[in-house]
Parts: structure tokens; sequence; C-alpha cells
């Protein structure tokens, strides 16, 4: 017979608080912070979104014009003239005021649809991961089929079926992007329910609906968090998109999708008008996207050590210096 | 005296983990005698498979490298090499085996291909003989029907039968060295037994040098003539297979024997296990590394870190216990029952 | 093999069939149902009427329902509402145009992003590395729309290079050299959208392959480092890979609708959306179904694809290994 002398090394470990003092280690979240906030890229996407956060909501204080308020006297006008910061639109509105407003519209999009994607694609994925039986094959079936259609399609087919309205946009978003979500959860639970914790947690009498919220989904949380943040963007850019194509919010209200799509007509009177709303779009995705990646690779255990052959003997040379 | 074949001297090997320099091996310094067998002990963490990736240089494509000190094999200095001088002799002079073996096969080619690669590499054989001389090598290392193995994929192979296609990759250019890091911790017990007699034989008809990294002394007993017990990157002691099981003299290597199951003064009691874990080798503490969990703690071991103490002809141990009477053992014979074949393992 | 193929056949028509319901089953809940839009100006309640009994929109849903199902599978893919015309003659020219569009495309920046996405995952940080790393964060966050109306603004209006919108000049129908100027805009368009993903999505799959035992196997051998890449890795992370091609084909139809407005490409996605706005129904339900074939055709492609390349997975015996 042979021996197994390995010791499983306490990958806890932490290093020693002062003292001895019974300190209780850093938690999973504080642990991730710790990494997210040393990731450059993701602080940037952090205080970009803030600010973008901020104005839209104080846009009613900041805006200097009424954004629906057209004025055919005024239009057309320069940036920086008459209080105008950006100039004014073919209707002589305040495209400053209009951006300001259309960042309402674009951060409710993406963050609801992105909150009610996750409630119902974790309800879902998590009934269906648990209980597994003909529920999970409804529910899954449902999923493949949502899937079979491009979403694009599928947003344009339900808007145009059940108007624009802005609340009705985002519940036919919400109901065409829950399935991401849903197929996650239900993977993450069919792994954690052959798990011990489960089978003791049943064992001593802790209902399913118990174990499902209280055991299951704090395993689940992190995973699902990335794909949230990846979907505050896909929103945006699909909010954007539908309303670029006419399908989305409508006028007088104003969003920087369909902003761009009046600047289109007027392109080559004035090209900059399509370019405000588009990188206003561009930033708050690329910022919400910042956050996603780093959150994700603040989970990611693996550190990371491709080195070129200079930059190793540069640190070789470091090291046999600060040995002498 | 027989001729060294393999000297490590003073290799501090070391990664990059985000902007710090962590060591995992400390100065250390053995040598290996051409046929004979050496076994690297120690738990995980201790640096002996870092030991191994550093001989074969391989320690340069996970992120690390060999910090100070050198590796001579036959005398020729390895560790200032280049990859290109290095490819040379990996898989030729020296070849390695490792660990898990059906993760160490390339899944999308045919096992023979895997094998006839190495010969076509080194030797020049063309596309036929390699693949000639892959069936005979799987025949070799006991592989039945070897001419159809040969064109089944890994995932078609037991985890045992895998190992000895990794091990006839190993042996296709006769290396003068063979480094098997863990080679039978994946396997079930039965088929463990198989693959080190094979490896003993095989030793024995190609005149080869093992280096055999293991964290289970009773392959050690088995396989070793000679033996290093390493901890958190440093070397502990350092003997003859007869020398470390009958008079074992480090705490370490005492407590490694006596969390044997069924071994000595365990019997009907609870498995011995050494308090504590392996520290992170950048965390070491002051003094003797493994002070904190060694049951002979004196002060000075806290203080200054113990140099080798000379306790035998071939065995010595870092340990400040044999500063004044060095040679004896502080301990009853813990593994004198193993050396004499007295505990079959 | 083949019986999986049929296994997985049999059950892509059921996925279909139920989209099928499920489309159906959508306009129908549709506020005033598909007959709404003949009480439009200019048509009179009771002439909305007759025409919505000419089309059998009077009979009760199932009954409807099974009609239009029975002529699909004939292939019949019924007439627009309001002008009685076939859809199989307004649909198939725009399948042909977006097909045309998306191929240059798709078969593009596959082309650039697996060997550049390759080639960064063994150069990781390095400059090509962080170039294709940016290019992927643009690509994600970019509204293509966007992107395509700026192209316009500079290389249509300002430079006047390359034509504005369209796939055809007037008059010069069916010329090469024409249809090529009208792909440059949208094609790049579409390329940065795609390449953001392939590009990231090939370079993970040869990292994750290169952190492999059986690589540092291949090197313990002596195998030459362009070898270890070209040789060992290669065909493994091109797995996934193909995987994704598979299943991506079905972007060939699915994924222009926003770049064909802009463009004003006669193709598929801007019919969807002007159909969408006038409500031609039987139009809406064509083109979804045809989409949903493309998607499942992509799917079982991309099963047998994975079958075909690693030899670890044999079809319809346990299934993935």
């Amino acid at each position: 017979m042979s021996v197994n002398l390995e010791h499983t090394p306490n990958e806890a470990k932490l290093p020693a608080t002062k003292l001895g003092k019974a300190k209780r280690p850093p938690g999973p979240w504080a642990l991730t912070w710790r990494k997210f906030r040393r990731n450059p890229y993701a602080m940037i996407g952090l205080i970009t979104l803030m600010i973008f956060v901020i104005l839209a909501i104080f846009a009613r204080l900041i805006a200097p014009f009424d954004p629906a308020k057209t004025d055919m006297m005024g239009a057309g006008i320069k940036p920086f003239v008459d209080g105008h910061i950006l100039g004014t639109d073919e209707l002589g509105r305040d495209i400053f005021s209009r951006l300001l407003y259309g960042s309402q519209v674009s951060l409710t999009v993406g963050f609801s649809v992105a909150a009610g994607a996750v409630i119902i694609g974790t309800l879902i994925g998590a009934i269906s991961g648990y209980f597994g039986g003909w529920i999970d094959v409804i529910f899954m079936r449902a999923v493949d089929v949502m899937y079979s259609v491009p979403l694009l399609f599928l947003n344009i087919l339900i808007l145009a079926i059940f108007g624009s309205e802005f609340t009705y946009m985002i519940l036919i978003m919400i109901f065409t992007s829950w399935m991401g979500v849903a197929r996650l959860v239900r993977g993450t639970f069919l792994q954690l329910r052959e798990m011990q914790y489960v089978e003791a947690a049943k064992a001593i009498g802790v209902s399913s609906w118990g174990i499902i919220f209280r055991h299951l989904l704090r395993n689940a949380s992190f995973p699902i968090i990335v794909n949230a943040t990846l979907m505050v963007g896909g929103a945006i850019l699909a909010e954007s998109g539908l309303s670029y194509l006419g399908l989305g919010i409508q006028p007088p209200d104003t969003s920087w999708g369909q902003m761009l799509s009046k600047a289109q007509e007027f392109m080559l009177i004035d090209p900059m008008q399509g370019v405000y709303p588009g990188l206003c779009i561009f930033i708050v995705v690329l910022a919400v996207n910042f956050i996603g990646d780093g959150i994700r690779d603040a989970l990611d255990p693996r550190q990371k050590m491709h080195l070129s052959p200079r930059r190793l003997e540069q640190w070789r040379a470091k090291f046999s210096k600060s040995t002498k | 005296m027989a001729r060294k074949i393999l000297e490590v001297n003073q290799m501090t090997a070391g990664f990059l983990v985000n902007t710090d320099i962590v060591k995992a091996t400390d100065r250390i310094s053995f040598d290996l005698e051409k046929g004979q067998t050496l076994c690297i002990v120690g738990e995980s963490g201790s640096g002996k498979s870092v030991t191994s990736l550093a001989v074969m240089r391989l320690i340069d494509y996970a992120g690390g490298m060999i910090l100070e000190g050198d590796i001579k094999f036959n005398g020729e200095v390895l560790s200032t090499k280049s990859q290109e001088e290095m490819r040379k002799i990996r898989g030729n002079r020296i070849a390695m085996i490792f660990q898990d073996p059906m993760s160490s096969l390339n899944p999308v080619f045919m096992v023979g291909e895997q094998i006839a690669e190495s010969l076509r590499l080194h030797q020049n054989k063309s596309d036929k003989e390699a693949m000639k001389a892959a069936v005979d090598l799987l025949r070799q290392v006991g592989i039945p029907s070897p001419e159809v193995r040969a064109r089944q994929y890994p995932h078609e192979l037991s985890g045992g039968m895998c190992q000895r296609v990794v091990i006839a990759i190993a042996l296709a250019c006769q290396p003068e060295l063979l480094i098997a890091d863990e080679p039978t911790t994946a396997l079930d017990v039965t088929v463990q037994a198989q693959i080190l007699d094979l490896l003993q034989q095989l030793k024995k008809n190609n005149d080869m040098s093992i280096i055999m990294i293991t964290h289970d002394m009773g392959v050690a007993a088995e396989m070793a003539d000679r033996i290093v017990v390493m901890y958190a990157g440093g070397i502990m002691e350092e003997g003859s297979v007869h020398e470390i099981f009958a008079k074992p003299s480090h705490p370490y290597t005492v407590g490694l024997l006596k969390s044997i199951p069924g071994f000595e003064d365990s019997h009907g009691e609870e498995l011995y296990t050494i308090k504590g874990n392996i520290p992170r080798i950048n965390e070491l503490p002051t003094g003797c590394r493994f002070h904190p969990r060694c049951t002979h703690a004196m002060d000075i071991c806290r203080k200054q870190e113990p140099g080798f103490f000379q306790l035998g002809q071939d065995h010595k141990a870092a340990c400040w216990l044999y500063e004044e009477h060095g040679g004896d053992s502080i301990v009853s014979p813990a593994g004198a029952a193993i050396a004499h074949g007295e505990v079959r393992v | 093999m083949g019986e999986y193929i049929i296994r997985r056949t049999l059950q892509s028509v059921l996925v279909l069939f139920l989209i099928t319901v499920f489309t159906f089953g959508l306009i129908h809940a549709a506020p005033g149902g598909p007959t709404q839009i003949f009480l439009s100006p200019g048509l009179s309640i009771e002439a909305g009427q007759i025409r919505a009994e000419q089309l059998g929109l009077d009979r009760p849903i199932p009954i409807q329902y099974f009609n239009w199902l029975g002529n699909i599978v004939t292939g019949d893919l019924g007439t627009t509402f309001k002008n009685n015309i076939p859809v199989g003659e307004i649909l198939w020219p725009t399948v042909k145009n977006t097909i045309i569009l998306m191929s240059v495309a798709w078969i593009l920046s596959l082309i650039i992003a697996i060997p550049w996405g390759i080639y960064n995952s063994t150069k990781e940080y390095g400059v090509s590395d962080q170039t294709a790393s940016f290019i992927s964060y643009v690509g994600f966050a970019m509204p293509t729309f966007w992107f395509g109306i700026i192209l316009q603004s500079f290389f249509s209006l300002k430079l006047d290079w390359l034509p504005l919108s369209d796939m055809y000049t007037m008059g010069k129908e069916g010329n090469m050299m024409d249809l090529i100027q009208h792909l440059v805009l949208p094609v790049s368009v579409l390329t940065l959208g795609f390449l953001a993903g392939y590009l990231k999505y090939s370079r993970a799959s040869m990292l994750e392959v290169l952190e492999q035992d059986y690589i540092r196997t291949a090197r313990a051998k002596g195998v030459k480092e362009n070898k270890v890449v070209f040789r060992h890795a290669l065909r493994n992370a091109l797995i996934p890979v193909i995987t994704l091609i598979g299943l991506d084909l079905s972007i060939l139809v699915g994924g222009a609708a926003l770049t064909e407005a802009v463009f004003n490409w006669p193709g598929m996605g801007r019919l969807f959306v002007e159909m969408a706005n006038s409500r031609e129904y039987s139009v809406l339900m064509a083109i979804t179904l045809l989409s949903a074939v493309f998607v499942v055709i992509g799917n079982l492609v991309a099963d047998i694809l994975y079958a075909v390349v690693d030899p670890r997975v044999q079809l319809g015996k346990g299934g993935k290994a």
C-alpha cells in the first residue's frame, strides 16, 4: 500500500492580522473589490459611469433648455452661441439638453432591462436546474425557441405588434434577454445540486426554496453579476438601435438612438450632430464593459504571468541586484 | 567514484507573480550519479516539481526562471543554455514523465504519432521508420497489441495505458536521464505498482539515471538509491535510502515517515500528522523554515537558519539538533522497518 | 452518426414548430389582432372586413394556424395583406442581397480574426495584442449604425470616395465593380462588429490550450516552439472556434437589420423593419421562420463540425466528452 502525505495547502490563508486579533478574513465581496480597485480600466469605467448616472439624475437641473422646445428661428446654431453648448439641431432644440435627457432613457433602459432579465432569468434557471424533470424540459425548450430567432428581429416584431411605449419597450427587451442568465443559473445549479451542503441542508429540513435562495444563489451570484453588467451595455446598444429604426422612443421624448436617426438626415449640413449621441452611447457602453471585465478578472483566481524572455531577463537582473 | 550525471548547485528558481518574485526553491544543491535513482520527497508546495521543471528548463515557459546557481548535466551547464540548445537535449538526452497521463497526451493525435514525433525530431527517422519504432516502444512498455493501440487516440486508452504511452515517449530516444514527476499519483493502486516495476526494469535495460519526484515515502522506499527531502523550497535532509529510513534525522523526515499508516508506533492509534501547513515561500518564518511545525524547536531555530550537519558518510540534515552530537539520530529509527523490508509498501 | 443527425433533425423540427406557434400566437395577441391594419384611413370598415374574410382572418385562430402551416410546408409563404403580392416574390431577392453582404463581411472577419487572435495569444500584451484588444473593445461598445453614419459622412459626403448607400447605382444593376464599391462601407461596419468577438474568442481559446499539460509534454519532447504552437496547440484551439463558426452561420441572415437600414441595403433585415412598420404579418412570419431555420441548421452544422475535428466526440455515443 502506498501512502499519501499530501497536505492540502490552506488556500484561504491570508496575511496575518495585527496582534493576532481574531479579525474575520475579508469575504469574497471584499476580496473582489480589492482586486477590482487595482484595475485602472475598471476604475475608469466605474467613474465614467458614475458621472453619466449623476448627469442623468440631475438632468432637469443641469439642462439649460427644454429639450423638446422647438425654435425655428434658432435652428442650426453653432456650438457656444447663445448658451447652446453644443448648438441646436434643425428644429432649434438644444443638443446638450437633449443629450442629457437622452442619458436618462439609455441608463434607465440599460439598468432596468439588465435587472429584469436577471430576476426572470435567475428564477427560471433556478427552478429549472433545481427541480429538473418536465419543468426543466419546458423552460429549456422555451430558451431554445427564443434563441432561434435573431434577437433584433424578435424585438422589432414585438415592438411592432405592441407599440413602443417606454415601459412596453423595457418589458419587451426583458422578455427577449433573460435566456442567457437562465442557462447560466441552471448550469450552476445542476453542479451545485450534487454538493454535500445541499444534502445537509435538506437533511436538517430546510425547504426546497430555502435551499435555492440561501445556499445555491450565493454561489451563482458572481457569474450572474458579470453577465448582468455586460447586459446593461447590450441593452443600451439595443435601445439605441431600435430607436434609430424608429421603433423605440418616439418624439417628443428623446433618446440617443433617436437623435442619431434624425442626424443622419442632416449629415450634410451638420455632421457633428451625428457625432455627439453616438459618442455618448459608445462611452457609456465602453465604461460598462470595462466594469464587467474588471469584475470578471477580479473573480479569476489564476494569476497572469506570461512574460517575454526580455522581461524575464530584466527581472532576473533586478533579483540578483537585490540579493547582493 | 561514479560519474556525476547531474549536479545542481545552489539553485534558486522563482516565478513572477504580479510584480513580486516568489521563490520556489531556495539555494538547493544535490547530485545524481550515473545509473542511480534519486527521489525528491516532500509535501505539495515544497518546490520539488519546480526543481524538475528547472532542470528541463521548462520553467521558462511557466512564467518562471532560474534566478541563481547552476545546473550541470554531464558537466555541461544547462542553466545558461538557450532554449534552442535545450531543445536538442530535451526528449533526447533528458526526458520527462508528468503526473497526469490523461492530460499529458495531445487529444487530437494518435498515440503512435506522438511517440514517433520524438524519433523524427532527434534521430531523423522517416515517418515510416519512426512509426515502426513507436510500435516497438509500445510493446516494450507492455502495451498489448501495440499495432492497434498506436493508431488509437488517448481518450480510447485507460489511465495506466496512457502513462505507459507517456513513458514510451520519454524513452523513445534512450535518454541518459529520466525525470518522473509523480508518475503514479493519478493512477489506481494496482496500476501504480505495475508502472513502478516497469520503470525499474527499463532503467536496468537502458542504463538510465532517474530523478523521481514524489510525495509518497512508500514509492521512494521502493525506487530510490538516494533521497532528498524538501520542505518549503529548501532541502531538509539528504542521504542514501538506507540511511534515511534507518536513521531519519530531520524532524520533518521523521514526521513524514510516522504519518505512514500501519507503521511503527502508530498501531491502533490515530494516524500521525504534522501539525500546521506548509508556509508560502514568500512568507517564510525566520530561522529554520520548519520550526513553527517542529516538535523539537529550540531558541536558535527561530533565529538562525541551520546549515547542513554531516551525520554519516552519505547523510546530512539541516537541523540545529545535530550541531553538537553530529551523527546520532534523535529518535528511534522509524524507517528501519521499511528499509529492512519488514513492511511492504 | 446518421442516426444522430436524424434525431437532431427531428428535434430541430420540433423547435421550428414551436417557433411558428410562438410567432403566430404573438401576432394574434396583438391588440386588435392582425386585422388591425385594415382599419386604416382610406379603407372602409366593410371593405376591410371583406378583405379579412378573403384572407381567412375571421376564422378561429387554430384553424388559421393550421392553414398557414399547411401552406408553409408546401412552400407557399402566403401573400401580403395590403397588395396581395406573393411573399416569396418580395422575400427571396432580399435574402440573396443579405447573404451577399453578410457572407463577404463574415468571411473577411474570420480570415482576419482567427490567425490574428491566435498570433496574439503567443505574444500576450505585445503591440499587436493590445491593438486587437482595443479593436475588440471598440467593436463591442460602438453602435454599428453610428459607425456606419460616421463612415458615410466621411468617406461619402466629405471625401466622395464611396457611394453613400444602396446596393447599385441607378442604371448599373448587376455591375460587379459597382457592387464592390457599394459593399465597402457596410462590410467595414459589419466586419468591425464580428472582429470584436472572433479576435477575443480565438485568442482565449489558444491561450487556454497553451496552458494544457500536453503542450508541456510537447516541449519536453524537444519540439520546436513554432511547431508547439502551430501543430500541437492550433488543432486543439480551433475545435471551439470551428464550433462557434457553425453556430454563427445564422448571422448570414439575422444580423444586419441596422446596417442595412443605415446603408439602405435592399436586404432581409431592412425588409423586416419595413414590414414591421406596415404590419405585414405574413412577411414577418416568413422571415422569422426562415431565420430560425438558419439558426437550427447552424447548430446542427456546429455539432457535426465538432465531431469531425475532435476525435473525442462521437456523435450519438454518449455525446460530448
